[in-house]
């Protein structure tokens, strides 16, 4: 072997060196708080923990209410943020070419989706929470929505624009008016590439805390009234975590394992029904 | 072999130039397009074929800045007058392109598309014109069991026969064809020009073509074009036999400097 | 005409116009023959004659080949065309020019040993077949050139080889008239000049070839005077 290429079979096994071992790094860390989490949360899982609500400390009980408040307003929030969010994608792809209110828009929605949630949980309850006076399930369920818009907004712009013009040119070729070529040829090519934009969504949500904190709040019992603060996973974790009870810790562990898997689940579904239906060869 | 019939003008071009802003890419041409002839347009790469067939169309108002200055007269009427509902001319005026571009539906909902946009037709009525398309395109015997299956899962040849068939299926009086056998191997090529010869007894046909044979083959009128510039226009034989200018000799017997 | 961006197509065409007019030397060398054969009856290089006929139709069928393969390849079309078109069609002229020259030379020696001829008669021929020849040498030089004003002149010329064959036909009848021991001898002269007059008709083709090749118009059945002004334009 010449001199050159003993050099260079030197760097590249150097380099592949020192890439493992960061990758050992990153999922040692990871494989440990997964374990972690498996091995105190595990115990606390059985029938009691999705029947009972949060018990006082020191009685048995499970985190029926929080799975149930979290679930509800996890939907309503996607109810409101999807529509929002893919219809303003769809202006920005399809309509905002020219002009300053796509560049805006998108300027806009980029901040929004780099911003803390803590101030998204603030800005809630500076407006809407101190003006009504009370906490509620409807303004955890803004605050949520205010975080799942921008995701699905840039999600659908991307997926929208990685279609390529000759499909729109070939629906506008037959004659078809500019909404039918959005509506149906578009938004159906990308789909699957939408689709999976609201799941990631979802999966952002499931575990935000701190807009909930300012907003939902928490509550003991279990209720369908969004218009009280309603039980919810990550403020009960909080709560349950900090507190000096054991079996409160015990559900904590639970509850944190529940979000987890729950995320992990969410995750995996939108990236295997994205590569499974690329939208165009 | 020889149609001794005459053929009466469909498009007439007065005066036709396009500016893409403030660059000028077609120099005002005139010329006339017959009705169930083939016209064929050729010319180096840039020499603005395919901007002028998407002139037919008014392709180009998808996108700013683009205009088109002149008459073109489809039947008389002046296609590029504002008045005219660009959708409605483009039902008149189908286009297939160079790319196959399914829809992302089944091979029965590709055809359908087109149709339910400006026809309602009875279900039945839609499969029997669903399926006079398939077979007009030379591609039912193909798909003829595999109605329901995505557009995408054909073949290159097949899906640019799926386009072509969806483009007929509206029963268009014009069809412009650019470059639509240019991504396929030579099989699939000798079936669509095949196409175009049965196609041109219903419908006139302008195709847009970088290979001077095809050209040679399918037309019975070509124009040569370059930089932006009709250079000469005539019958398909007396350009390949004996050219009128000397740049389009030039080019046709590949001397291209 | 510049040069094809495929130098190798321009190779091609090249080597067959060569060949073409090579193939025209080796003929006008026949015809030569056939005119000293005429004059004197003596063939000073016989087996040259034949081998030098074997050379014009093996360059035939090559310049058929090269051709077809140009075809084939290269699919030429407008001026690239015609131009193969005529030299196809020249070679089997030229072809028929050296079968033709061939018989001239074989029956001029017979009709020389018959001894049964006189100048007078063999004065006629001599004219028209010196005119033949060179009809020939223009119409091939205005191939080389592709010059279709001498390819006129050529046409023209035909018109008068036509019309002293018929002199000739007559006069030999005449003969034949006065002293029936001419007649074989007579039918011999006229069938010689029946072969020059091809030879004439021959050269015509080529400049009409010529014609098409640079105008671009098929002149094979039209008259002299509507060449001329085809010409002229």
């Amino acid at each position: 072997m010449i001199p050159i290429y003993r050099r260079r079979r030197l760097i590249n096994a150097f380099n592949l060196f020192v890439s493992m071992l960061a990758v050992a790094f990153g999922l040692f860390w990871l494989g440990w708080i997964l374990w972690t989490l498996f091995s105190n949360g595990l115990q606390a899982i059985d029938w009691t923990i999705f029947t009972q609500s949060t018990p006082p400390p020191g009685s048995n009980g499970g985190l029926a209410n929080a799975i149930g408040g979290s679930l509800l307003m996890t939907t309503i929030a996607v109810i409101i943020g999807t529509p929002v969010g893919i219809l303003a994608g769809t202006y920005l792809a399809e309509y905002g070419r020219g002009g300053w209110l796509a560049p805006a828009t998108r300027f806009i929605n980029d901040i929004l989706l780099s911003a803390p949630s803590i101030v998204i949980g603030l800005f809630v309850y500076a407006v809407y929470v101190a003006n009504v006076k009370h906490f509620s399930g409807w303004a955890g369920a803004c605050a949520l929505a205010l975080i799942v818009i921008p995701v699905v907004l840039k999600t659908t712009e991307n997926m929208l624009r990685l279609i390529p013009n000759s499909l729109r040119e070939a629906a506008a070729a037959l004659g078809a008016p500019r909404w039918k070529i959005i509506t149906m040829v578009t938004l159906r090519a990308s789909r699957a590439g939408i689709l999976t934009g609201i799941l990631l969504a979802v999966a952002r949500i499931a575990g935000e805390t701190a807009p909930l904190l300012f907003t939902a709040l928490n509550n003991q019992f279990g209720s369908a009234n969004l218009n009280q603060p309603i039980a919810n996973l990550p403020v009960v974790i909080f709560q349950f975590a900090m507190s000096p009870y054991n079996d409160w810790q015990r559900l904590a562990w639970g509850g944190a394992l529940l979000i987890t898997v729950a995320v992990l689940a969410f995750n995996i579904i939108g990236r295997t029904l994205f590569r499974e239906k690329i939208p165009l060869q | 072999m020889d149609d001794t019939t005459i053929h009466a003008p469909k498009i007439k071009i007065n005066n036709l130039s396009f500016y893409y802003g403030n660059y000028q890419a077609l120099k005002p041409m005139a010329f006339e397009i017959l009705e169930n002839q083939v016209t064929a347009f050729i010319g180096p790469s840039g020499c603005g074929k395919s901007t002028l067939l998407r002139t037919f169309n008014r392709m180009y108002e998808l996108y700013p800045n683009q205009q088109a200055r002149g008459e073109i007269l489809l039947d008389g009427q002046n296609i590029l007058d504002p008045r005219q509902d660009v959708n409605m001319l483009r039902a008149k005026v189908g286009m297939v392109f160079q790319k196959p571009t399914p829809f992302p539906m089944s091979v029965f909902d590709n055809i359908a598309f087109g149709i339910k946009l400006y026809e309602s037709l009875s279900r039945r009525e839609l499969e029997e014109r669903v399926e006079w398309a398939l077979r007009k395109a030379a591609l039912w015997e193909e798909v003829k069991d595999k109605l329901n299956q995505s557009g995408t899962s054909l073949s290159g040849g097949q899906q640019q026969r799926l386009c072509i068939a969806r483009a007929i299926a509206v029963k268009p009086e014009v069809l412009l064809l650019d470059e639509p056998a240019s991504a396929l191997d030579p099989i699939s090529t000798a079936h669509i020009e095949e196409l175009i010869h049965e196609l041109k007894e219903d419908y006139t046909i302008a195709i847009v073509t970088h290979n001077m044979q095809q050209a040679a083959r399918v037309s019975e009128y070509t124009a040569y074009m370059y930089l932006g510039e009709l250079i000469e226009f005539g019958p398909t034989d007396q350009i390949f036999v004996k050219p009128k200018r000397k740049e389009t000799e030039d080019y046709i017997t590949g001397r291209f400097g | 005409m510049n040069e094809h961006t495929l130098r190798q197509f321009d190779a091609d065409m090249e080597a067959i116009r060569t060949m073409v007019l090579n193939m025209g030397g080796l003929v006008e060398q026949q015809l030569l023959r056939a005119i000293n054969s005429l004059k004197s009856g003596i063939d000073d290089a016989e087996h040259d004659l034949l081998a030098d006929e074997q050379r014009i139709n093996s360059m035939e069928m090559e310049i058929d080949q090269l051709c077809s393969q140009i075809i084939s390849r290269r699919q030429p079309a407008a001026i690239d065309l015609r131009m193969i078109m005529t030299f196809l069609k020249t070679a089997n002229d030229l072809e028929r020019i050296g079968d033709e020259a061939k018989k001239v030379t074989t029956k001029g020696q017979e009709v020389h040993n018959s001894k049964r001829v006189t100048v007078a008669h063999l004065h006629e021929l001599t004219w028209v077949s010196q005119t033949t020849r060179q009809m020939v040498q223009k119409a091939l030089d205005a191939l080389a050139r592709l010059d279709v004003k001498a390819a006129a002149e050529v046409l023209a010329e035909d018109e008068r080889v036509d019309a002293e064959f018929v002199s000739i036909v007559r006069q030999m009848a005449s003969y034949m008239m006065e002293d029936p021991r001419t007649i074989s001898v007579c039918i011999e002269i006229v069938l010689i000049a029946k072969a020059i007059e091809r030879i004439g008709d021959h050269a015509k083709n080529i400049c009409e070839y010529v014609v098409h090749a640079v105008k671009g118009k098929d002149v094979r059945h039209a008259s002299l005077a509507e060449i001329q002004q085809e010409i002229g334009q």
